[in-house]
């Protein structure tokens, strides 16, 4: 049987009203994971699903892959009905904190989930060189997941989600347990796949990182979605407005202060401007790294036993 | 791309990867480890009873292959979906157009293809020895006829080797792995349902200890409690849900040098196959429904 895969009027994905329980055992109870809960995501977004712990993020994103069966209600994917197979054909996904098969190099692992795909011979090693390059795991490519990190098993998570080129990226807690400069290099990966005109479907709990990368945002509690919206239009404060000058003298903050005050308006809150923590944390670590980069090369000696020359300049 | 509701390709790739991380688990050596040590232990019994010799190394070796591979059937067997749910790789690989039930045949091909495997290796071994064996005893019987003519000897020399040799070892060796691959498969319809790896172990082991002892249960029931239509169909069911384990030894025939009757052969291999495919369609059925 053969059917088109990617309808290109139909919404990447599209719940409608879709509600799941799970009975308890040896009770008449049922946990309530999801509740009544529709949303759509557009070709080409990158969309994020936050809520705490046990909001129900895992069990939709689970629904949309067709892995638990919604107990009322619809999931599609590009127009097909997520509890058909085919649906999934140009689905990649990573689930929270994966493992793999610890047994096989990153080299093997992208094989395998390759031939899934029914990826196979020289497009298979050009798409395997491909996806390690862009999640930065060349070098590691022949060796065994057992001796990968955290963050090394979670690019590898990554790869194996995009090595059938998928026009429908999942990712559950993509940077959980990655450090800030493994979390930007994911969140690059991310809008280079925008770009690209993939959908990007993210659960986080992350906020901040969130707000960084996604066009909508989806807010989940006990299971209902309780917000959703465009990022800048559900953080925008309607009635404020910022305003951010360098090298401002405190007169002319006053003058600013007693303009407002004249118009009607009120200065809510005076304050420096502050970077991040995480823009802290990798420019710090950056500049380090730079700098022993810089100090090895000029100590290294040339071929002919020399020391190095210095740069005149 | 277009979806296909069959892929071989996808189906070899599970099955590949089985077997890869089944040869990769130290269990799998220490039990090879185990069948090598008896095989070659039946050598050291062989040579304390010169007058049965080869019957007691078949005898030994025999039922060390049918005990290392049924272990091996459900020991590799049991650990496979549980570990994949445990990991979570069972949702990157059916979060793919991967239908649950190339799944469930490419992890049960993968096993299947490991015990393949394991069978030829200690077969061949089987064989070592049984040759080495007739080496040696075959010089020493020569020597042991030395009033003789050579033609005597020759014939004498030929029965034995044909006796040694005799055509229904490779009918017992098939059987011995059937068996394994009906384990095989009655253990992952067990994993299927089963939350933990000892319950499927466990179950496992109840149900081979329930095949090998049915038979002689039946024939005992039906002397003393009559044969009640109620008591027949409690025996059919029990004999339909539970293999004959029985059938699948042929041990004493090869040691006593009898011919297995092809019917015979037949009839076991047709019912390994029933219980096999049996057992692979309610796997298939029961994780078809699994929430994951």
């Amino acid at each position: 049987m053969a059917e088109l895969l990617v309808e290109k009027t139909a919404p990447a994905i599209k719940i409608d009203r879709v509600t799941k329980t799970f009975p308890v055992p040896f009770t008449r109870q049922a946990i309530v994971a999801v509740r009544d809960l529709s949303l759509q995501v557009e070709p080409g977004q990158i969309y994020g699903l936050l809520g705490p712990n046990g909001s129900g993020k895992s069990t939709t994103l689970k629904i949309i892959l067709g892995l638990v069966a919604p107990t009322r209600g619809k999931s599609e994917i590009f127009g097909h009905d997520s509890r058909t197979v085919g649906s999934r054909e140009a689905v990649g996904f990573l689930p929270e904190s994966p493992y793999f098969y610890n047994y096989l190099t990153g080299a093997e692992t992208l094989a395998f989930f390759g031939k899934l795909s029914r990826l196979r011979g020289p497009t298979l090693r050009t798409k395997i060189d491909e996806t390690l390059a862009l999640v930065g795991l060349s070098e590691a490519r022949h060796r065994r997941l057992s001796g990968y990190s955290k963050g090394m098993l979670q690019r590898i998570g990554l790869a194996q989600a995009l090595i059938h080129d998928p026009k429908l990226v999942i990712l559950d807690e993509p940077t959980a347990s990655v450090d800030p400069a493994g979390t930007r290099d994911i969140h690059r990966i991310l809008l280079n796949l925008k770009r690209r005109g993939v959908t990007v479907l993210l659960s986080s709990h992350l906020l901040s990182q969130v707000q960084e990368i996604c066009d909508r945002v989806g807010i989940l509690a006990q299971g209902a979605l309780v917000r959703e919206g465009a990022v800048e239009e559900l953080l925008a404060l309607e009635d404020r407005t910022e305003v951010v000058l360098r090298d401002a003298s405190p007169e002319l903050l006053r003058e600013i202060g007693a303009l407002a005050q004249k118009s009607g308006a009120e200065v809510v809150e005076e304050r420096k401007s502050r970077t991040t923590l995480e823009r802290l944390f990798l420019d710090a670590t950056e500049n380090l790294a730079s700098e022993k980069r810089r100090t090895s090369t000029a100590e290294r000696p040339t071929s002919n036993g020399e020391p190095p020359r210095r740069d005149p300049s | 791309m277009q979806h296909r509701v069959f892929s071989p390709r996808r189906l070899a790739a599970i099955a590949t990867n089985t077997l890869t991380e089944l040869t990769r688990l130290k269990i799998f050596h220490v039990l090879l480890l185990f069948a090598l040590f008896l095989i070659g232990s039946s050598l050291f019994v062989a040579r304390l009873s010169f007058q049965q010799e080869f019957q007691v190394l078949k005898d030994i070796a025999l039922g060390a292959m049918s005990l290392f591979t049924s272990l091996l059937a459900i020991l590799a067997t049991a650990r496979l979906l549980p570990q994949d749910r445990a990991d979570r790789t069972v949702y990157t690989i059916l979060a793919r157009p991967v239908p649950r039930f190339e799944y469930i045949i490419g992890k049960l091909a993968g096993v299947l293809l490991l015990l393949a495997i394991s069978m030829l290796v200690m077969s061949a071994l089987f064989f070592v020895v049984l040759f080495l064996r007739e080496q040696a005893t075959s010089a020493a019987a020569a020597r042991g006829m030395a009033g003789l003519s050579a033609e005597q000897i020759t014939v004498a020399l030929a029965n034995n080797h044909a006796e040694i040799f005799s055509a229904n070892l490779l009918p017992g060796l098939v059987v011995i792995y059937l068996k394994a691959c009906l384990l095989a498969a009655l253990t992952l319809l067990i994993s299927t349902f089963a939350t933990t790896n000892i319950f499927t172990v466990v179950t496992t082991v109840i149900v081979y200890f329930i095949g090998h002892l049915q038979a002689t249960a039946r024939e005992f029931w039906l002397q003393e409690q009559g044969a009640s239509w109620l008591g027949r169909a409690f025996l059919a069911s029990v004999a339909l849900l539970f293999p004959d384990l029985q059938l699948f030894d042929f041990s004493d025939e090869i040691i006593t040098g009898l011919a297995i009757p092809l019917a015979l052969f037949g009839k076991v291999i047709a019912l390994g196959f029933f219980y096999i495919v049996l057992y692979l369609l309610l796997a298939i059925a029961v994780f078809n429904t699994r929430e994951l």
